[in-house]
């Protein structure tokens, strides 16, 4: 396929005067796991919602497997799946009940839910409770039933909005797994959001960071990475900062510097960090910042964040 | 029109799994026939020259079609509020199949129901009309109503943000629905007042064709123009559900 799984031009949605998705282009190659990430309120579970037709964009147009989101919403629906951010299951029916209804509505025939069924539940490992009612489920196990049914179809484009919200670490391994096995053995393009900086680290061929309804960075993880610089020296301490940082900028091989004034914390981006750690040390010491604690360590996607939101990745 | 049908029998499903809301509904019909009827039974033996029970059985039927449909609508309320409508709005079907399944399904509950009631009823030694004809088209015009009524319900549902407000909105309907028409009294001997307000009452119009179809009492209000109110109730209803949800889903 040479054309994009999904491609958005200036994708808009205002919500009376508050603008949640200020002109969003994207562009995801199918076959790839992308990841949007952004902090909360950024306009991600918008953009989402707009994409699986949920919501009609206020401007801008995009596709989704090749068909228009507007015009061609029936088209697209056929060939997406959708797991939401908060769990969205009937209480009173059983896992099965709720695949089956889930396959009909999709016009799909008995036989053909019925063996589904039973590879995605070995899938997903719900043989055991299969049968009982959603109400008497663990919320890790309401997820993986929830990404059962967003596969059920078959679909071309899965997405998922925070897919691991809440779940214990096993359990969100668990769903990587499943993610990365889908990808790679059915080729199936991923849209997924996330809060967990390691969860796109991980699983993603491309990352787009969202920040006030605008993306701010996109791109493979490890080249977002090091268009940060090679290594990041992490000081820890306290006292007067501003001498520190006005000497770190005078000095020709630091890249950036980022403050964060939670943890007392300068990060110092720098081409190599073991050779300049000794001149960052004597930059810091004599000037009323006393140095508590110094680590060089190579920047991570967290970083990437940080840098481009001005917010630290937490949840 | 299959999506319609899944959605219907998903409601249905989960309203017979759920055995307290349609045990509910049932008490709360047998109560109504069993105590208020039979109390009434023995201080008003005779009402133009019928059976008291009789007499309400059309009025308690017509109440408890309205209970059905709140509890229907309540159906439409919790998968809003759970998201679970977003289920739908995704994947493959007409917009309108949603609000038809609600309505199908709702529409059921309330017709089981005031079979249900018409079944006690009759247990009770209330006697029926001749004609088998007659309870069929008594049972067809109490199905209008459901629909129309279902149709409220399910325009207050869509647009309710919380099951409070919407027993709530419902509650402002009910009662006046009740005491407010022929239900309980007989429409001579109303003061000119009351009467004008309860001929704007549809129940008012259901309650005297299924006294006179089912229960073979004299129409006073002639079975062709209730026929047409209940008619109009209906399409009413659905309008205003159809118009609602509309609203509700376009964000």
């Amino acid at each position: 396929m040479a054309t994009a799984a999904i491609e958005t031009h200036g994708l808009v949605k205002r919500y009376g005067e508050v603008t949640a998705v200020a002109g969003v282009d994207l562009t995801i190659a199918p076959h790839n796991i992308y990841a949007l990430l952004g902090p909360n309120g950024a306009g991600k579970t918008t953009t989402i919602s707009m994409l699986t037709t949920l919501v009609p964009p206020t401007a801008g147009s995009a596709q989704v497997a090749g068909y228009d989101i507007t015009s061609q919403a029936r088209q697209v629906r056929r060939r997406i799946g959708v797991t939401f951010q908060d769990i969205v299951l009937d209480p009173d029916l059983t896992g099965r009940q709720v695949l089956d209804i889930h396959g009909k509505l999709y016009r799909m025939n008995r036989q053909e839910r019925k063996t589904r069924i039973t590879r995605l539940v070995e899938l997903v490992q719900l043989e055991e409770a299969i049968d009982r009612r959603v109400k008497t489920y663990s919320g890790g196990m309401k997820r993986r039933l929830e990404l059962a049914r967003g596969l059920l179809t078959d679909p071309q484009i899965l997405f998922l909005d925070e897919p691991t919200q809440g779940l214990d670490p096993q359990n969100r391994i668990g769903i990587w797994n499943y993610i990365r096995e889908l990808n790679r053995e059915r080729g199936m393009t991923l849209l997924l959001t996330t809060h967990y900086m390691e969860e796109a680290e991980v699983l993603a061929h491309a990352v787009g960071i969202i920040d006030h309804g605008k993306m701010v960075a996109e791109g493979k993880p490890a080249s977002l990475v090091s268009a940060l610089g090679a290594d990041v020296i992490r000081v820890h301490g306290h006292g007067d900062q501003q001498h520190f940082l006005h000497t770190l900028g005078t000095l020709p091989f630091v890249e950036q510097v980022q403050i964060d004034e939670h943890d007392n914390l300068v990060q110092v981006f720098v081409d190599n960090g073991n050779r300049r750690l000794v001149e960052v040390v004597q930059a810091a010491s004599g000037n009323g910042f006393r140095v508590e604690d110094i680590a060089v360590a190579q920047p991570s996607l967290g970083d990437v964040f940080l840098r481009h939101t001005g917010r630290t990745f937490r949840d | 029109m299959h999506a319609t049908y899944v959605i219907w029998s998903k409601h249905m499903t989960k309203f017979f799994r759920n055995a307290e809301e349609a045990l509910g509904l049932a008490i709360q019909s047998v109560l109504w026939v069993v105590l208020f009827g039979v109390g009434m039974r023995g201080i008003v033996t005779q009402v133009s020259g019928g059976d008291y029970l009789a007499f309400i059985l059309p009025g308690i039927i017509a109440l408890s079609a309205l209970a059905g449909a709140v509890g229907g609508g309540m159906m439409l309320l919790d998968e809003r509020l759970r998201g679970i409508t977003k289920e739908y709005l995704v994947s493959p079907i007409p917009r309108l199949s949603i609000l038809l399944g609600n309505a199908a399904s709702t529409t059921t509950k309330a017709l089981l129901q005031a079979l249900l009631m018409l079944l006690i009823g009759v247990l009770m030694g209330v006697r029926l009309a001749g004609n088998p004809l007659g309870w069929l088209a008594a049972l067809l015009l109490v199905g209008l109503f459901a629909l129309g009524f279902s149709g409220i319900a399910l325009a207050v549902a869509a647009v309710s943000r919380s099951i409070m407000g919407y027993h709530g909105m419902i509650f402002l309907f009910n009662l006046p629905l009740l005491f407010a028409s022929n239900a309980l009294y007989p429409l001579s001997v109303l003061p000119t007042w009351m009467r004008t307000l309860v001929l704007f009452n549809p129940t008012t119009y259901l309650i005297d064709a299924v006294r006179a179809l089912a229960f073979g009492a004299e129409p006073t209000l002639g079975l062709f123009s209730s026929t047409a109110v209940i008619l109009l109730f209906a399409i009413l209803g659905i309008w205003l559900a159809l118009t609602a949800f509309r609203r509700s889903i376009r964000r």
